[in-house]
């Protein structure tokens, strides 16, 4: 029998302290910041310079003739002949990202990265800091610095209100320059001009949650009752989550740790042979290995997969008793998984992930010699790879994929920035 | 694609401009000489550093009008490379390179 809500919440009325800075098409428009001949024109952004990939930013002019992140090549091609696609540059975002940290910490040292583009200030108990300044006025002035310190292309959306949500959706209402306060004054007149799939979180399938309990406006999910949201519509503690997000309060301030460490690669090539499939599998657990000691962790599990041209899809996962962080354990490991998979079709896309993570204890010297020798010779190779660049040295079966396999640019989160922008 | 050929030849920057950046001075190439020919930059995209290795190089993407440029400079070293130039007649017709 779930448990009935008695939560009854007002709005938030308390003024809004969120700032939350997002940098629209923000790597189509870096790309157009630092190439001036690509401005005002359709540009899409794509992670490999092949036939087979798909748009992973557009600009806004592509945006206006109705090209969409994730469309395939082809698919842009055909709709917009004139677009230019160009290859992502992690190095640049990561200078304009750190740009935008520099200039958000200058307000507030309570600042969160959502991803590469979007950032929130937070400043609950930093008003002294900032003279008691209107938050509006930082806006602006966070929106010119972005100018000075990057370039004149650079454009920004600022939201402000009293939780992340709300802040969020406020960034959203006037793309791509605008900035838009929401409070408890002006919340119901800003929900009356959006549709539910507006609000951050509500896709179509939770529309269709909402529309089966009648729910069909954001106004109308604002007005909901808790015990409908927890019981009848998410049947979960993400609807009274929801009923406390609309009214302002704040729901999404956690911190969530690192469960998985992994890579994937779709193939360059639609008929790849064994080696080829061989060095890219073990390429990918050399960059694996390399997060985990990045992130100061072990591993105790490993998953591989692969996924087929003829559509099927197979996996293989094993944990150990024993932990990991080197790469050839990784590849070891991964390899004795891998060499279980059926063979009936070319690979299409393979993948590794490590589970069950703890922190590593690489200061420890082991009983084993053996142990201690592995865990020598990789620091020595991290040690090298630091001074030269990574990939300085490397194991020769993942030579093929040198240079083939490019690191993607991390959307979700900016965990590996820095490892990844010490590569190029 | 867009049409971006590889160069990585070393050359000369004879002119440089300045500008008052939020903490110093920042120094800019104005003009460049790479193949017997003088470009003239009229347009700074955009300057930003990046590690090769333990090695900080900065990057400058130019342009004259025509064309793009992209430079970078080893400040180890102070040496200038010219690493690639993007056309301004982008790929209308999809030439890929691997075609």
């Amino acid at each position: 029998m779930p448990k009935v809500s008695k939560l009854h919440l007002p709005l938030n009325i308390e003024e809004p302290q969120i700032l939350h800075i997002d940098l629209n098409s923000c790597f189509a428009t870096v790309e157009q910041q630092a190439r001036p001949l690509l401005r005002g024109k359709p540009v899409g952004v794509t992670n490999r310079n092949t036939e087979y990939t798909c748009v992973v930013a557009a600009s806004i002019e592509a945006k206006a003739r109705g090209i969409k992140v994730g469309m395939s090549f082809h698919d842009a091609k055909s709709l917009v002949p004139d677009l230019v696609m160009v290859e992502s540059d992690p190095p640049k975002y990561h200078f304009v990202y750190q740009k935008l940290v520099d200039i958000m910490r200058s307000y507030s040292p309570n600042i969160t990265m959502k991803s590469i583009d979007e950032g929130i200030i937070d400043f609950h108990n930093t008003r002294s800091v900032i003279n008691t300044r209107d938050l509006v006025d930082i806006g602006y002035e966070i929106k010119g610095r972005l100018k000075e310190d990057v370039g004149s292309w650079m454009r920004c959306n600022i939201g402000i209100a009293p939780n992340r949500f709300l802040a969020k959706t406020a960034a959203g209402l006037h793309k791509p320059d605008g900035l838009d306060v929401i409070n408890h004054k002006n919340l119901r007149q800003t929900f009356s001009g959006l549709a539910l799939t507006d609000l951050t979180g509500i896709a179509s399938r939770n529309e269709a949650r909402l529309n089966a309990a009648g729910i069909m406006t954001p106004l109308q999910f604002l007005e909901a009752p808790a015990d409908v949201l927890r019981r009848q519509v998410f049947k979960s503690v993400c609807g009274e989550d929801w009923y406390s997000r609309l009214r302002g309060h704040e729901v999404d301030d956690q911190e969530w740790s690192t469960k998985t460490i992994g890579r994937q690669y779709v193939m360059d090539n639609l008929r790849p042979t064994e080696a080829m499939v061989r060095s890219r599998l073990a390429y990918l657990c050399e960059t694996t290995g390399m997060k985990l000691r990045y992130k100061g962790l072990a591993a105790r599990g490993i998953l591989v997969y692969a996924r087929y041209a003829s559509g099927d899809y197979w996996y293989g996962r094993k944990i150990f008793k024993s932990t990991f962080f080197s790469n050839a354990e990784v590849h070891r490991r991964a390899t004795l998984l891998f060499n279980q998979r059926p063979r009936d079709s070319f690979e299409r896309e393979i993948g590794v992930s490590c589970y069950a993570l703890e922190p590593s204890n690489l200061d420890q010297v082991s009983l084993l010699e053996e142990v201690n020798k592995e865990t020598w010779l990789t620091e020595a190779m991290d040690t090298i790879n630091g001074q030269y660049g990574e990939f300085t040295i490397t194991y020769a079966s993942s030579l093929g994929a040198k240079g083939t396999v490019k690191q993607k640019i991390p959307f979700g989160t900016t965990r590996y920035f820095e490892l990844l922008c010490n590569r190029a | 694609m867009d049409q971006t050929v590889t160069i990585n030849k070393d050359v000369s920057i004879v002119a440089y401009y300045f500008r008052s950046g939020t903490k110093r001075l920042r120094c800019f190439p104005k003009r460049m000489e790479w193949d017997g020919k003088q470009i003239t930059f009229t347009e700074t995209g955009l300057r930003h550093p990046t590690r090769k290795g333990q090695r900080m190089v900065h990057i400058f993407d130019m342009t004259d009008g025509n064309a793009d440029y992209r430079l970078e400079f080893d400040a180890e070293q102070l040496t200038w490379t010219l690493v690639s130039i993007s056309d301004v007649s982008y790929s209308q017709t999809f030439a890929p390179a691997y075609a």
